[in-house]
């Protein structure tokens, strides 16, 4: 990030394995060390990058289930794999990492390996060249950097209809997401909550909307524009150049743009951030319609006011983007506070698990009854628009299956090629709900340096050590010296006395 | 913006080079107890006083002919091997047949090839130390180049150098009674069977071996320490019928 190094460069490994417990005197410079996630100590960690001592490489095994909710046991466990996962990974992305940092799941063979390598370090000796035990190699090139990171916008309209008489320009209400991640591991960041839940959440939103607006007779007198963005780690430059890349007339014409963060995993609370203050006519307009419809749903919704600082490049929300283009915009979330830069984008906990379709729903249904309200003016009315089992009810089986498909694929922007498949399938999805979709291919800022190699195969080798290898030699040198002595004896000094004794 | 590459260093005698020159070492070990007793043989002996290399090396060629006659003609006769691996007999025994031709070519390289005058005991073990030398080159050589240099430790290649000094003595062994065979003419009467019936028990060897791997599932370390067994007791029993053989009539 602008020059400065973080994070780890490293990707060749060649090193024998240790583990904890070490044993004493340990050289852990030409070691790499293998460490089940909840072993790992992360004091010690933090010594070794603090002190930029040398580590030959780590190799961090995950469990299975990360953020598994109902997990047996006492409450102190069910939080612990995710807490400490979390801070493990903050500290290897602000932190330089001089070593190579390998993740892989726990699985019977590693499980074995880990127990082998205990077995052998409990004898007392270190893993070296001389005492044998297990090799860890990771054939790598040298990471290479990223030459042009792209970032690809995908945007879709749902024109409303207009009236005879209207010359101008319909309004438009913008719904946008963030669809990428970022995280330690790249290859593992699927970000099922940060921001899957976002990005499903909008498709589920555009599929009940285009039913509306696919008859003339429902279609609302405003034009609704989704936007599924790329870039939202970085802080949010791909919105910023998204947004840029508008005619200014279009954009003008934004009424306000509701941005969804992170809306996979809340129960009762949601919030609203806004950069305009909450005695804003516009805002609290909006914010009236949301404590309305939560009212209804039984949730509640808070407001959260952050002013934006120009000076300041951080920028922690969507919405933050479109207020520095003078757009008025929201972000719901469950998130409380902003995240810090590289926090909640989707790190190594997110997964499948962290995430339920019930919270999706409630989020979709929120958001598309206030829009309902606004767009055919039903305010004060007591009528919900998209009940359940009604023709417009909100579809669990599609966010689900959006939902899994999101847990399965990483996407972390500079390694997602503009053609990637999955760049492709959510473009052919806004494609079936909305018309004139685009794809807007741009290049990420370049404060940002990006280093592939994100996946590899290890290989585990068995080795014997230097001492077997002397040991067989002289073995073998006493055998042929035995067998030539024996052959000396019997052919040369007893045969032939054999021979003249029968003579 | 500045962008400074970091290169990770590299210890200086790191891990890596010290696991090559293992490997290698490892290589050189095999080498040695694969090849090693075949030289000390020839050095110990009077072979070398008598400088029968010539025998060895024209016996060495004879072998790699009989072994490409061997394969021309497995490659004829025997069928693919299917996957359910049964035991079949006429397979086995098209092998056994296949087989013979080793001893052919022994015949050919004790009794026809023109040797200089080397005493009757000394051909037997200079034509038996080619033909022994020659099988471990073709057999062993390039599975001990190509595997012992890996990185991953395995018994395997020690394993085939074991064998290599079995199947030296079992060749020096049949070698001793196809000199008995074929270039003694007075035997003893009664030894005469016994000597057929050991030279086609050395004969079949191979065969049995592949039958204790395939049909008993014996695991390679046993097949080898039998090996090395029955080669003792066939050359003991081989010694002591060349040397009955050697008593005046």
């Amino acid at each position: 990030l602008a020059g400065a190094p973080l994070g780890s460069r490293a990707a060749a490994l060649n090193h024998h394995a240790a583990a904890f417990p070490l044993p004493a005197g340990a050289d852990l410079s030409r070691s790499a060390l293998v460490a089940p996630l909840l072993d790992l100590p992360l004091a010690f960690l933090r010594e070794y990058l603090a002190e930029k001592k040398h580590l030959g490489g780590l190799l961090i095994l995950l469990p299975r289930n990360i953020s598994a909710k109902n997990v047996e046991g006492n409450n102190d466990d069910k939080g612990e794999p995710k807490n400490v996962l979390a801070e493990l990974e903050k500290l290897l992305m602000h932190e330089e990492v001089p070593f190579p940092v390998y993740f892989a799941f726990h699985d019977d063979n590693l499980d074995n390996l880990l127990a082998d390598i205990r077995k052998i370090a409990s004898s007392g000796q270190p893993a070296s060249a001389s005492t044998g035990g297990y090799k860890l190699v990771v054939p790598s090139a040298e990471p290479k950097k990223v030459s042009s990171p792209t970032i690809s916008n995908i945007q879709g309209w749902l024109p409303g209809s207009k009236g005879e008489g209207d010359a101008e320009q319909l309004p438009t209400i913008a719904i946008v997401a963030n669809y990428d991640t970022f995280g330690a591991a790249p290859a593992l960041s699927v970000g099922s909550d940060s921001n899957g839940s976002g990005a499903v959440a909008l498709l589920e939103i555009a599929r009940i909307f285009s039913r509306l607006y696919s008859s003339p007779k429902t279609r609302g007198k405003f034009n609704l524009l989704f936007g599924l963005t790329s870039g939202g780690p970085y802080n949010y430059n791909g919105t910023s150049k998204w947004l840029r890349s508008f005619d200014q007339r279009v954009r003008e014409s934004i009424d306000y743009a509701i941005c969804l963060n992170s809306v996979g995993s809340w129960s009762h609370d949601l919030w609203m951030h806004v950069s305009k203050p909450p005695e804003n006519p516009y805002i609290k307009q909006i914010f009236e319609d949301f404590s309305d419809v939560s009212k209804e749903m039984g949730i509640s919704v808070g407001i959260k006011h952050k002013k934006i600082n120009v000076s300041n490049s951080r920028v922690a929300w969507e919405h933050e983007q479109f207020s520095r283009f003078r757009v008025t915009a929201l972000t719901l979330s469950e998130l409380s506070t902003p995240p810090e830069f590289l926090e909640s984008t989707g790190g190594l906990y997110d997964t499948r698990e962290s995430v339920d379709v019930e919270s999706v729903m409630r989020t979709v249904k929120l958001v598309s009854e206030i829009l309902a309200r606004q767009i055919y003016g039903l305010r004060g009315r007591n009528i919900d628009v998209f009940a359940d089992n009604s023709s417009l009810a909100i579809s669990p089986h599609y966010i689900r299956s959006w939902l899994d498909l999101f847990s399965r694929t990483p996407r972390v922007a500079p390694f997602l090629q503009k053609n990637d498949p999955f760049i492709v399938a959510l473009k052919k999805e806004l494609s079936e709900h909305t018309t004139d979709v685009h794809v807007q291919n741009d290049v990420l800022d370049g404060m940002f340096t990006f280093y592939d190699a994100t996946k590899s195969t290890l290989n585990v080798y068995q080795v014997a050590s230097v001492t077997f290898d002397l040991l067989f030699l002289l073995v073998l040198g006493s055998y042929l010296i035995v067998l030539f002595s024996f052959l000396v004896i019997t052919t040369r000094v007893y045969g032939p006395i054999h021979f003249c004794k029968h003579n | 913006a500045q962008h400074q590459a970091i290169r990770p260093r590299r210890c200086p005698g790191a891990g890596d080079d010290d696991a090559d020159e293992m490997t290698v070492f490892h290589f050189l070990n095999c080498a040695v107890l694969t090849f090693g007793p075949h030289v000390v043989y020839y050095s110990a002996t009077p072979l070398s006083e008598y400088d029968t290399i010539g025998t060895s090396v024209k016996a060495a060629v004879v072998y790699l002919g009989a072994a490409l006659v061997k394969l021309v003609c497995l490659a004829t006769f025997l069928k693919v091997p299917d996957a359910n691996d049964s035991f079949d007999p006429y397979q086995e025994l098209m092998k056994i047949l296949i087989g013979f031709i080793d001893v052919a070519g022994l015949y050919f390289a004790l009794t026809q090839l023109t040797h200089r005058n080397i005493s009757q005991n000394h051909k037997f073990q200079a034509v038996g130390l080619g033909w022994a030398f020659a099988d471990s080159v073709l057999h062993r050589l390039a599975p001990l180049w190509i595997g012992a240099r890996g990185l991953e430790f395995t018994w395997e290649y020690i394993f085939q150098g074991l064998e290599a000094n079995a199947n030296l003595v079992m060749t020096l062994s049949l070698a001793a009674l196809g000199s008995l065979m074929w270039l003694r003419k007075n035997k003893p009467r009664t030894l005469i069977p016994i000597i057929y019936a050991c030279a086609l028990l050395l004969a079949t060897m191979p065969s049995i071996t592949s039958y204790l791997r395939r049909s008993l599932e014996w695991q390679t370390p046993k097949v080898v320490g039998f090996e090395l067994f029955s080669s003792l007791v066939m050359a003991f029993i081989s010694w002591q019928l060349f040397s009955a053989c050697q008593r005046p009539m």
